[in-house]
């Protein structure tokens, strides 16, 4: 007579990767949302496509690995990659593009490093930067928010534009035949024009800005931001990386503002523009790559923060989420090995 | 500021890091009061393996008493078992164990008698007697942690620090157990009696008694008992802690109570501080004041697939097997029987095993009520662990360096902090055992420290070896010294005399030492004979080994024939004496006639003369002793002794010249006793000449014993079966010795090349032979033979593996 | 033109002269006495002394292999302490001479009824942990028994065995996946069930 074995605990609370995954897509919605109602269905086509070829990607290269495919499939992570790198690209980025940026975050970054887990970097912010290297013109060239676009994209040209074949008419297309539709993006527009030797002041005059930090651009970050909270109260993340990042862009943007308005540009733009919120709840607490100590946690997004601030302000990149991602991946093992919480027994105790 | 006192008066809990709250399900258990089951048909005591002092006091089919003390010891941690019941004890037998591992150990079995016979108490007012008296009888009574760990309780209440503070453990956090929980609404005032002589041990300044919120009848049945209680200098009362997964631990009890952190590797006496479970409390008073050790606890049986799920008083020992048929256990497909809560209980694969003194649970959930057991998927190293881990560790990490088997990694990371309460596993998205992990590390960095700690031992007792070694050199080189001095003083004219002295004492101890066995009685001369035998196989066997090595020119004829076997089967004893005789004088012929072939034989066994004729007279006696044996005539033996001795003696003088041929004789000597047995045969006589027929005399004597001796037949089945060993090592290597090649006739033959191998090279043969004829008298040596033969059999093979 | 030079010349004697304070206080500083490599490779040696590797005895083979003789001279420690070697002295790991088939932890056992008490294996155990007297029946101390294998060839009648060191309570591993599992239904069992 013979019963089943098993180790302590008997009990699990059932939650599982694939739910946790499945949360994080869940709450990008809110953002996808907005994203779609001011810069048109490309963002939706990029989504389809980066999704399908993601699946397709991470079951071709389970079968190569001989590992299952199903259960892989069914975690989940494959999808949150791909939402990720669909919603960071300009939404009329031409197919190939997305293609190629799922295809190098699923095969080259996960996979070949280990597969879920054991990857160092976030799978789609390394995308992004190849595609951000490989290919800038497209990568740079943002969409018009529909509202201040002479011709909106709707589904059907968005298609089209994204579906077209040849890389150079696809430029063409949007640099001079659409030239309106396309546009760069309010971080780009004040990097380009604090370069020209306009103050920060009067660059956020321009239409684009529509006297805030940039039309759908606020309310693309507050989506993301409620989104995030959600998150958060799922307890699918945890407060310290989001936080820290927000924290910190917020200290040094606001010594830049103080010390020099006409420079640089209020918190407000940093926090409430370009990728800020979409990096601090969704990119940056990927857990694979981040650290995983609480005060680990604070000290990554600290850093990620300050890294946002100084590359948007004195490098060469408008936004700089996914460098500063990377970089701050690059030492979250050192974080890990350094910061360590006080195991119980470890403190010089008192006795009674 | 307070002070720690008084912020424990008050009840200021502090946070406790971590920890998790899963359903509790107590329900199921905890409505009903506790009841008892039937006595079970067995119990299984098994015996404390601790401390390796501990002694059986009971035999097999022993009556004992309910409560009587099974086991004598000394250890410091030693703790007795006691008869849960009265009644015999049916096998003292090794069975499986209520462990994770189920591996056998040493039990008690005892068959009750029904009659549930109480051994003599001893009852006592426990202020009346001294603290050593106490602790005494609670050591007596083998009171251990009825928490679960089972720690030996005396221990805890003798420590070498003052303590200040007593945490009695009522919290019961984990889900479905409430063993404790119903002892303290159905026990208060017991319970409380313990803790007075914990007290009254201890004389801490404050005493709590924990308990989680969960069980609030439980809080007032001990608040209402502690409102009347006085004692002196020290302050009791109930803290009512919130609940959480893993308050009960008893780390994070302390923690939550004072504060304070036990530091890592102590132990909380260190702090000043003792943490008892309830139900040691209540064991504590029922030993001290009633007289009863502990042979039965309170167990909480419970799960969707026990029919009448509740608490029960089991005594220890009880098979669980019987405490399940009698609450109407339904097993399903996967069942699992978890032995303790299902966070920290382990599942245990077979039934028949004991309930003891820490097993406060046996759970037999359904699958709904638990859940199944998923794949292990990939860490995602979201960190939950780390959150939830009570202890601060960073589970991952460890989990990343116990998987890799980088225990020595794992270990930096803290891994001995971890008090495996399975947090992490609970919290885990990725359904990752970690606990399974950090176990298995745990054993394994166990395991190698173990194997450090050997090696260094090893080193020491290596040098240590070397030292004496070279110390006794040193004093022998110092004896030589002194004594060569002291011959060159005295050495001046009679030091050839002194020589020729030495000599002449050697000479006579020889004479005395070879006359000795004849002249004793047959049984002494049997022992002698024995051990003169074993030495003499030994060196039959080295000789073997280097007639082997170098055999090469080893040429036998096969010249034996099969009738010399089975002739020989009804000896008439006078006959054989008589032929006895006429086969020596034969031998004795032959030897002279033709040493050649012996000679050759055993110059490749290349024995030295001196062990020629050492072994000659020590192989003499044997052979007249089992010569005679086989005549059964005591008398002639000696006689028949006394001359194969003189012939001996006369060979040894005769041979002294030639190694060769003292051998030679010896061996003649051998086959002229051994052809006792096969006199009737015509063919005898013929073979004696050859050199061959010890061989054969072998065989014969195996056939013949078999008819003689059911005993002797199984010896010499297994010479036969050595033989036959031999023989199969023997095939493969025919490739060789040309000799070999030679005697391919047939299995016998070559079974018996290889033993005429043997013999000639001076005796295994005495070994077999001999054997057998004295069984009746000493079967010892017969086992020894046998073993030898093994021994040959075995080192054969490696020979030939060799070459 | 002159003063530069005699500048470049200047700074480099002093910067020679830091750093050459500097590696001479170091060396003072951390100071190491004798070969660590030789105490290191013993320490990682099973210490069983059992003579295998041709050195007679564990400190020995350690010293020759901090001289450079092979790493994998050494059965009782099999591959793992050959690994471990390997790392130390910086060099390829290198397969064991002898396909070492287990490597179980085994103790030698007498079996006394068959002892004749030749005092053989005495001698022949490098830790002493073989005990008795001429004549008397020897047995092994068990827990001093480094499994080394020496006894078993000098004994006479051939009574001493290896035996593989048995799992106990005490030092099981909690492999819990290598226990035999079987999984009964509710059918199976009220059949078993007697």
């Amino acid at each position: 007579m013979a019963f089943k074995i098993a180790s302590s605990p008997h009990i699990n609370t059932r939650s599982l990767t694939s739910g946790v995954m499945f949360r994080v897509v869940l709450c990008l919605i809110p953002g996808i949302g907005a994203q779609t109602y001011f810069f048109g269905f490309g963002t939706l086509v990029q989504l389809a496509l980066a999704i399908s070829v993601a699946l397709t990607a991470e079951a071709l290269v389970m079968v190569l690995r001989k590992r299952p495919v199903m259960s892989t499939l069914s975690d989940n992570s494959a999808l949150v990659t791909a939402s990720l790198l669909a919603i960071a690209i300009p939404p009329l980025a031409p197919w190939w593009m997305i293609v190629i940026g799922v295809l190098f975050a699923i095969v080259i970054v996960k996979h070949l490093y280990g597969g879920l887990g054991h990857n160092v970097f976030n799978p789609a912010m390394a995308a992004y930067v190849l595609l951000l290297v490989s290919f800038p013109v497209q990568m740079t060239s943002w969409v018009a928010p529909q509202s201040l676009a002479i011709n909106p994209a709707d589904l059907n040209s968005s298609l089209q534009v994204i579906f077209s074949h040849s890389a150079t008419m696809t430029s063409e297309y949007f640099q001079l035949g659409y030239d309106a539709v396309a546009m760069a993006t309010p971080l780009d527009t004040i990097k380009t024009d604090l370069s020209m030797g306009l103050t920060a002041t009067e660059s956020l005059h321009k239409a684009i800005f529509s006297g805030s930090v940039g039309v759908g651009w606020f309310w693309v970050n507050i989506c993301y931001l409620l989104g995030g909270l959600c998150l958060l109260k799922m307890k699918v993340i945890r407060w310290q990386i989001s936080t820290a990042i927000i924290v910190s862009i917020l200290i040094c943007s606001g010594f830049g503002f103080l010390i020099s308005p006409d420079t640089h540009v209020s918190p407000l733009v940093h926090i409430f523009s370009g990728g800020t919120m979409l990096a601090a709840f969704f990119i940056a607490t990927d857990p694979v790559s981040a650290a995983t100590s609480p005060r680990g946690r604070l000290i990554f997004g600290a850093m990620i923060g300050v890294l946002i601030y100084v590359i948007r302000t004195f490098g060469g990149y408008p936004d700089a989420v996914a460098f500063a991602v990377l970089l701050a991946n690059m030492c979250a093992p050192f974080i890990d090995h350094y910061i360590r919480p006080r195991t119980y027994g470890h403190r010089s105790g008192n006795a009674l | 500021m307070l002070t720690l006192l008084e912020q424990l008066d008050k009840g200021t809990l502090w946070h406790s890091p971590g920890g998790i709250h899963p359903p509790g399900l107590k329900t199921t258990s905890n409505t009903q009061s506790i009841k008892r089951l039937p006595l079970a048909k067995e119990f299984i005591i098994p015996i404390p393996q601790v401390g390796d002092l501990a002694t059986l006091t009971v035999k097999l089919n022993d009556h004992v008493l309910k409560g009587q003390m099974l086991t004598n010891g000394k250890g410091f941690t030693y703790l007795p078992v006691h008869a849960p019941t009265s009644g015999k004890i049916k096998a003292i037998e090794k069975r499986s164990s209520n462990h994770a591992s189920g591996l056998p150990v040493l039990c008690c079995v005892i068959e009750p008698d029904g009659e549930e016979t109480w051994t003599p108490l001893q009852a006592d007012q426990a202020s009346l007697l001294s603290n050593d008296a106490i602790i005494n009888k609670i050591k007596d009574a083998g009171i251990a942690g009825m928490g679960g760990a089972a720690f030996p309780s005396h221990i805890k209440l003798n420590p070498a620090s003052d303590i200040n503070l007593v945490i009695i453990n009522g919290v019961e956090c984990e889900p479905f157990i409430t063993s404790d929980d119903r002892l303290m609404r159905e026990h208060a005032n017991e319970i409380i009696d313990g803790v007075k002589i914990i007290h009254q041990l201890l004389k801490p300044q404050r005493i709590v008694i924990a308990i989680e919120d969960n069980k609030p009848q439980a809080v007032a049945s001990m608040q209402k008992s502690i409102e009347t209680l006085t004692l002196d200098d020290c302050k009791i009362r109930v803290t009512v802690i919130p609940t959480k997964y893993p308050s009960g631990g008893e780390k994070q009890l302390i923690q939550i109570i004072t504060g304070n952190e036990v530091p890592s590797g102590a132990i909380p006496a260190q702090l000043g501080i003792v943490v008892h479970n309830v139900g040691t409390a209540y064991a504590i008073q029922d030993a001290v004041t009633n007289g009863k050790p502990l042979i039965e606890r309170v167990v909480t049986l419970t799960g969707e697939q026990i029919g009448q799920p509740g608490n029960y008083w089991i005594p220890i020992g009880t098979p669980i097997k019987h405490a399940l048929q009698h609450t109407a256990f339904q097993a399903q497909t996967q069942q699992k029987m978890i032995i303790g809560g299902p966070m920290m209980g382990y599942a245990i694969g077979e039934l028949q095993v004991p309930i003891l003194k820490g097993t406060n649970c046996i759970l037999a959930p359904s699958n709904n009520e638990i859940g199944p057991d998923l794949p292990e998927q990939a860490c995602i190293r979201c960190g939950e662990c780390a959150v939830a881990c009570p202890a601060l560790l960073l589970p991952q990490q460890l989990f990343w360096h116990a998987k890799s088997e980088e225990f020595e990694k794992a270990a930096s990371y803290h891994l001995q902090d971890c008090i495996e309460c399975g947090c992490c596993s609970y919290v885990c998205p990725s359904d990752i055992p970690l606990v399974e992990y950090y176990r298995i590390a745990k054993s394994a960095l166990k395991n190698v420290a173990h194997e450090k700690k050997q090696a260094e031992q090893a080193k020491l007792r290596f040098e240590a070896r070397l030292k004496r070694l070279d110390d006794e050199k040193q004093a022998r080189e110092a004896k030589s010294k002194a004594a060569a001095d002291k011959r060159k003083q005295s050495m001046s004219s009679n030091d050839k005399d002194a020589v020729a002295l030495a000599m002449a004492r050697i000479a006579a101890k020889k004479k005395a030492s070879a006359a000795e066995p004849g002249t004793e009685s047959s049984t002494t001369a049997n022992k002698k004979a024995s051990v003169n035998a074993a030495i003499e196989r030994a060196k039959a066997k080295k000789a073997a080994k280097a007639a082997q090595t170098d055999g090469p020119s080893v040429v036998i004829p096969s010249a034996n024939t099969d009738t010399a076997v089975t002739d020989n089967t009804d000896v008439d004893p006078k006959k054989a004496r008589v032929a006895a005789a006429v086969a020596r004088a034969k031998a004795k012929k032959a030897a002279q006639a033709n040493p050649q072939p012996e000679a050759n034989l055993v110059s490749q066994s290349q024995i030295s003369s001196v062990t020629a004729t050492d072994s000659e007279n020590t192989a003499t006696p044997v052979i007249a002793d089992s010569a005679e044996y086989a005549v059964v005539d005591p008398k002639k033996a000696r006689i028949a002794a006394a001359v194969a001795r003189a012939k001996a003696k006369k060979a040894a003088q005769a041979n002294s010249p030639s190694s060769a041929q003292s051998t030679a004789e010896a061996v003649q000597i051998k086959t002229k006793q051994e052809t006792t047995t096969e006199t009737t045969d015509p063919l005898s006589s013929a073979v004696a000449d050859n050199t061959q027929i010890s061989e054969k005399t072998v065989i014969a004597d195996s056939v013949d014993n078999a008819i003689v001796d059911p005993k002797k037949a199984r010896i010499a089945a297994a010479v036969a079966k050595a033989k036959a060993k031999k023989l199969a090592q023997s095939q493969p290597k025919s490739h060789q010795p040309a000799n070999q090649e030679v005697v391919s006739n047939d299995a016998v033959d070559n079974a018996r090349v290889d033993t005429v191998q043997e013999l000639s090279s001076s005796q295994p043969a005495i070994g077999t032979n001999e054997a057998p004829a004295m069984a009746e008298l000493d079967d010892k040596k017969a086992r020894i033979a046998a073993a030898v033969a093994k021994a040959k059999a075995k080192k054969l093979a490696q020979q030939q593996q060799k070459d | 033109m002159l003063s530069s030079i005699l500048i470049a010349v200047a700074v480099l004697t002093a910067i020679a002269l830091v750093f050459g304070i500097l590696l001479g206080f170091a060396s003072q500083k951390f100071k190491v006495e004798g070969n660590p490599i030789v105490d290191q490779a013993e320490a990682l040696l099973p210490q069983t002394q059992c003579g295998q590797c041709g050195y007679p005895g564990c400190r020995p083979y350690a010293q020759a292999i901090a001289n450079g003789d092979k790493i994998n001279k050494c059965p009782p420690g099999g591959t793992a302490t050959m690994e471990k070697l390997a790392e130390l002295m910086g060099i390829d790991p290198q397969p064991l001479d002898e396909a070492v088939a287990d490597n179980t932890k085994k103790v030698a056992y007498i079996r006394e009824d068959e002892c004749i008490g030749c005092t053989k294996c005495i001698q022949a155990c490098p830790v002493d942990a073989i005990l008795g007297a001429g004549k008397l029946m020897h047995t092994v101390i068990t827990k001093d028994c480094t499994g080394c294998d020496l006894c078993v060839e000098p004994c006479p009648v051939d009574c001493i065995d290896m035996v593989e060191v048995k799992t106990d309570l005490s030092n099981w591993d909690w492999k819990l996946t290598h226990q035999p599992i079987q999984v009964l239904s509710a059918q199976q069992y009220e059949d078993k069930r007697c």
